[in-house]
């Protein structure tokens, strides 16, 4: 009896703290779900447009500097980081509207993302362990993916309607069997390829500042 | 023994597990560990009893730690189970117990089971939380700093504080385990500082009884705090005095963080930080320029910084950097004075002044244009140096001067200052009344307003003059200090740094104001002074007393004021200290401040007394340096009274004496001169065994002769030519003392009268007599033939040679009469003379031995019989 008592109040305890359990997580995987979308209304557009904008606007300018510093240590003439090279994605900033290239934007910051990493590993091996290029790197990785967020946020804002197409964060296909020299030229390119993209989302996004894009958006979001 | 002794053991093992093992009881909950329950709930817990078990649930007793919990907090659920509630307090962590009693006669223990109740607290939710992210270099430092206040309670049990950080938008999450006790800060670590991004952080508090927590989530900026600016530097310009030029370096990039400025400035000589409008530095800009500042004045600045629009922490200041502004001309005219001394015939002048106020650089030098009875007089150009801001001159009473100071900087010239002084009839009215008081260790003084004067004299301010008295010889210093307060004011307090037991006389000058042409001028009336004190002291020293007078019971003290610098304060009176030698037994008299000498009455006389003269001041006294002195024997008068009455005595005494003389004179005559026989009257005149009485003989006295029986020729005679020098004395002898005489003086007993049978009786150890026989007429009466006479001698003196004094000794030649020694008569010749009945005499037999008596043997000598009878004188 007094046995039977014990399973009963063994039994109910297990099952509520499995329903909570549970509960929780899916409570927060809807969060996280929903986790892009909060952070964007937590400014209001023209914020959001401001930040991004400064943003993307520093990331252009450290990786110019980044870039100066990479070609210093790696002895690089300006020649090789120009060169043509596959599976690096390009700069460039495609599409007809304005969201068009945003979104562009979005999807090449992240493309660009594993190929950073890349380099970034790549320069840790080759100067361990103080290389300034390699910290750098790892400082551009995290901002480009500020970047992306925050041009996410932007997206959602010029095409509340439209989900965004996420692109996978797929491997950078290119062979581990490079040399020194490969690699070293491959990070060059990517730096600079990187700088470019940048570059462009600035001019992008001071379109859109210019395009008064906040006050329509209000208009419409009002 | 050993195998016995093992086997007890194992028993008594056994007994011990089997004791434990068996228990017919249980509680639920039941926890493997402890069980935490939150302070101030009711915990219910039920004790059950197994199956197979023999004890009823009456049997079941609770108890927590080792007291039992009270019955009416149980509750019988059945026959085998009993619950009990209580009301959990702090200090409850211990072991709820429930047991079930032994049996009777059994082998079984006791049942007993226990669950260990931990008292708690649920967490308090943190508050104010705060996250600061630093500058580093030329980025934000990834460690996120945050802080926060976790409540005052503790909550007994384990609790855990963790920091979360995430960047909205992002799947990532920092965390940050704090492991300190009720933590108030953590630092979470977020690899790279997140940029222009909405950062969330929130601090989660944990323990066994919930969870709680705090949240912040704001742009990243706001939990940035930037450097301070960089290179801040403090510009002059020339021709621009009341300005100073900021500059500075952003410390960090604008893509990063864009930043406005705050600067603030003070005076060096100012604590108080100006602030420069926040609007006025809020783009973003590199320099700035501080405006209406005072000339040649030193400024400090610094400088923060923060995001626009406040979107981040404000930095530190910036270090102080300090400039002067440039110079200007002197925007206000120097503070001219003038003391004035009055000499025998003219007025001694001396002109002070001060810089101007608003001196807006450094003075150069001063024009001073002095002119007398509206005349110029002179005119100099001083150099502004400290130690010779003044000027002497002399000015005659009759005169009036007008001075005019102006003052030079390298900008330019001050306004001018004028002060006028008047001739010495003509001062111009003071204040009625004047006091002052000390009033947090500094002078107030209150003064009565003046009455208005007839135009076109105007009452323009007050000024007041402090003097150190008295005063310092330091020719560096200004002899006088001044301090000017509006017409209107009657109390004030001195600004002066007024030294602290020091004496200070403090005037009040009225200044009035005329304009007799464009000028201004400014003439002061009439001075009220009073000596002051800013604190009051105890004399440093005493003053130094001295006794001038003494006398039987008194004594004049007097003391000398001592040096007016060491008094420290007004004196308020003196007290005298007196006491009889070292008695200590002091008696004192207080006399006023102005009284420096005192008569001591009613002292001891011819006694030591111990004075000191103790000077007071309000705060204080101190003695003066000991005297001794010795009162009197006698008082005034009383030695020359005495003197007076002994002289009068012996005065009266005298003159009574003389009176007895007088009157008694008859007696006294008859004492001191005996009335000698007049051997004319004798009836022996007439009997003359071997001559004849003669008519003719001389009716002097006749002293001695003496006969020289031997030669004719005396002995004194051999003996001139030994002693001359004698003769005088011998002669007065003869004179004052001749035989059958004597003075009033003399004593009686010397008085010789052989015709008095008694004076014979006379004769005593100490006195020689002698006898002379006088062979000779007395005075020149020579007889013929004189009959052989004998004249007895009573002298203390030893015979000496020859008493006759040389002109006697003539004279004596002439009268044959002649003084003879006895001793010096050789026994030789004597004795048989003597034996022989001749008529030299001898010497009595004296009962004494004396020096005379060293003479020839008594037996030898002998008195003779006067041959020839006295006459009288």
């Amino acid at each position: 009896m007094n046995c039977h008592v014990g399973n009963m109040v063994c039994l109910s305890q297990r099952s509520q703290a499995k329903f909570r359990m549970i509960l929780a997580i899916l409570i927060l995987i809807a969060v996280e779900l929903v986790h892009p979308t909060v952070s964007c209304k937590n400014e209001t557009c023209s914020q959001l447009l401001r930040h991004s904008l400064r943003l993307t606007r520093l990331m252009s300018k450290r990786t110019t500097e980044l870039l100066e510093t990479y070609k210093t240590s790696q002895d690089f003439a300006d020649l090789i980081c120009d060169m043509q090279m596959d599976n690096v994605p390009v700069s460039t900033v495609s599409g007809q509207t304005i969201s068009q290239r945003i979104l562009s934007v979005y999807t090449h910051l992240k493309e660009f993302l594993p190929h950073m990493k890349t380099v970034m590993e790549q320069q840790k091996d080759l100067n361990p362990p103080t290389n300034p290029v390699a910290e750098g790197l790892n400082r551009m990785i995290t901002h480009v993916r500020h970047i992306a967020v925050r041009v996410n946020c932007i997206l959602e804002i010029l095409q509340p309607n439209i989900p965004i197409p996420e692109p996978a964060e797929s491997p950078t296909g290119i062979p581990h069997a490079q040399n020194i020299f490969q690699q070293k030229a491959y990070g060059c390119i990517v730096l600079t390829r990187l700088q470019e993209l940048l570059s462009q989302a600035v001019q992008e996004q001071k379109s859109l500042k210019k395009g008064k894009m906040c006050r329509k958006s209000t208009k419409n979001g009002s | 023994m050993g195998s016995s002794h093992h086997l007890l053991v194992f028993l008594m093992f056994l007994h011990y597990a089997v004791g434990f093992t068996y228990n017919c009881v249980k509680i639920l909950p039941d926890s493997s560990s402890s069980i935490v329950v939150e302070v101030g709930k009711n915990f219910t817990a039920t004790c059950h009893l197994l199956e197979g078990c023999a004890y009823t649930s009456d049997d079941i007793e609770w108890r927590l730690g080792n007291l039992s919990i009270a019955k009416q907090s149980y509750h019988r659920i059945n026959e085998t189970a009993v619950s009990v509630t209580i009301n959990i307090s702090s200090d409850m962590s211990d072991w709820l117990k429930c047991t079930a009693p032994k049996e009777s006669l059994s082998y079984k223990p006791r049942s007993i089971y226990g669950i260990f109740l931990r008292a708690g607290y649920p967490p308090l939710k943190p508050k104010n939380l705060s996250c600061i992210a630093v500058q580093e270099d030329k980025d934000i430092s990834p460690n996120l700093n945050c802080s926060w206040d976790p409540g005052s309670r503790n909550p007994l049990i384990d609790t855990t504080y963790t920091v979360y950080a995430n960047v909205l938008g992002t799947v990532l999450t920092h965390k940050a385990d704090c492991k300190q006790h009720l933590a108030r800060f953590c630092i979470v670590n977020l690899e790279t500082f997140p940029i222009h991004m909405v950062l969330k952080v929130w601090v989660e508090v944990k323990n066994a009884l919930g969870s709680e927590r705090s949240e912040l989530q704001n742009d990243s900026s706001y939990f940035a705090k930037p450097n301070p600016p960089l290179n801040v530097q403090v510009l002059t310009e020339d021709k621009f005095p009341t300005s100073l030029v900021v500059t500075w370096k952003h410390p960090i990039d604008r893509t990063i963080l864009k930043l406005s400025y705050a600067i603030r400035y003070r005076k060096v000589t100012s604590n108080v930080w100006i602030e420069v409008p926040e609007s006025f530095t809020r783009g973003y800009i590199e320099s700035f320029r501080l405006q209406s500042l005072e000339p040649y004045t030193q400024y400090v600045v610094q400088m923060r910084c923060i995001g626009e629009s406040n979107s981040s922490y404000w930095s530190n200041w910036s270090p102080s950097v300090t400039e002067r502004t440039t110079e200007a001309k002197p925007a206000s005219a120097p503070d001219l004075w003038r003391i004035i001394r009055p000499t025998s015939n003219s007025r001694n002048v001396t002109l002070i002044w001060k810089a101007p106020v608003k001196a807006n650089g450094k003075i150069r030098f001063y024009n001073l244009s002095i002119n007398q009875n509206n005349e110029k007089f002179e005119s100099h150009n001083i150099t502004a140096d400290n130690l010779s801001q003044m000027y002497s001159m002399e000015l005659p009473a009759g005169k009036m001067a007008s001075i005019e100071i102006t003052a030079y900087n390298s900008a330019g010239e001050s306004p001018k200052a004028t002060l006028s002084i008047p001739r010495s009839d003509k001062e111009l009215p003071g204040v009625k009344d004047m006091s002052w008081s000390v009033r947090d260790e500094k002078l107030q003084v209150k003064w009565t307003a003046v009455l208005p004067l007839p135009h076109p004299l105007k009452l323009s301010e007050y000024l007041l003059e402090w003097v150190k008295i008295p005063q310092s010889v330091h020719q560096k210093e200004l002899p006088a200090g001044w301090q000017r307060v509006p017409k209107n004011v009657t109390v004030t307090t001195l600004n002066a740094g007024l030294e602290k037991f020091k004496r200070y006389n403090i005037s009040v000058y009225p200044i009035y104001k005329y304009q007799p042409g464009h000028v201004w001028h400014f003439q002061p009336g009439r001075p009220v002074t009073r000596p002051a004190y800013v604190q009051q002291g105890p004399p440093k020293e005493g003053p130094t007393v001295t006794v001038t007078k003494s006398k039987k019971n008194s004594a004049e003290l007097t003391w000398e004021e001592t040096p007016l610098d060491s008094h420290q304060g007004f004196i308020i009176h003196y007290t005298i200290f007196y006491a009889i030698g070292n008695t200590k037994q002091w008696k004192s008299e207080t006399v006023g401040p102005n009284v420096h000498s005192y008569v001591l009455t009613d002292l001891a006389s011819e006694t030591d007394y111990v004075v000191y003269v103790m000077a007071s001041t309000e705060a204080g006294s101190v003695k003066g340096t000991d005297c001794t002195f010795k009162t009197m024997k006698y008082g005034d008068g009383e030695v020359e009274v005495i003197v007076v009455v002994v002289c009068l005595s012996f005065l009266f005494l005298t003159v009574f004496i003389i009176m007895i003389c007088l009157r008694k004179r008859e007696v006294i005559k008859k004492l001191l001169w005996p009335q000698v026989p007049d051997p004319s009257d004798s009836s022996i005149a007439h009997w003359s065994p071997d001559f004849p009485i003669k008519a003719d003989l001389p009716k002097e006295d006749v002293s001695v002769v003496e006969v020289d029986v031997f030669d004719g020729k005396s002995l004194c005679e051999e003996d001139k030519g030994v002693l001359p020098l004698k003769k005088d004395k011998y002669l007065s002898e003869e004179h004052s003392s001749g035989i059958g005489g004597s003075s009033c003086m003399s004593s009686p007993r010397h008085s010789v009268s052989d015709s008095d049978e008694g004076d014979s009786g006379q004769t005593t150890s100490s006195t020689v007599q002698y006898s002379t026989v006088l062979g000779s007429g007395y005075k020149g009466q020579t007889p013929s033939h004189q009959p052989p006479a004998f004249a007895r001698s009573e002298s203390t003196q030893p015979l000496l040679d020859c008493e006759e004094h040389p002109d006697h000794l003539n004279e004596s030649q002439s009268r044959s009469s002649y003084f003879r020694r006895g001793r010096e008569l050789e026994p030789g010749v004597l004795a048989p003379e003597c034996d022989g009945g001749s008529l030299t005499f001898c010497p009595v037999q004296e009962e004494e031995p004396s020096p005379v008596a060293e003479e020839p043997p008594a037996s030898a000598l002998c008195y003779m019989p006067q041959k020839s009878g006295y006459r009288p004188q």
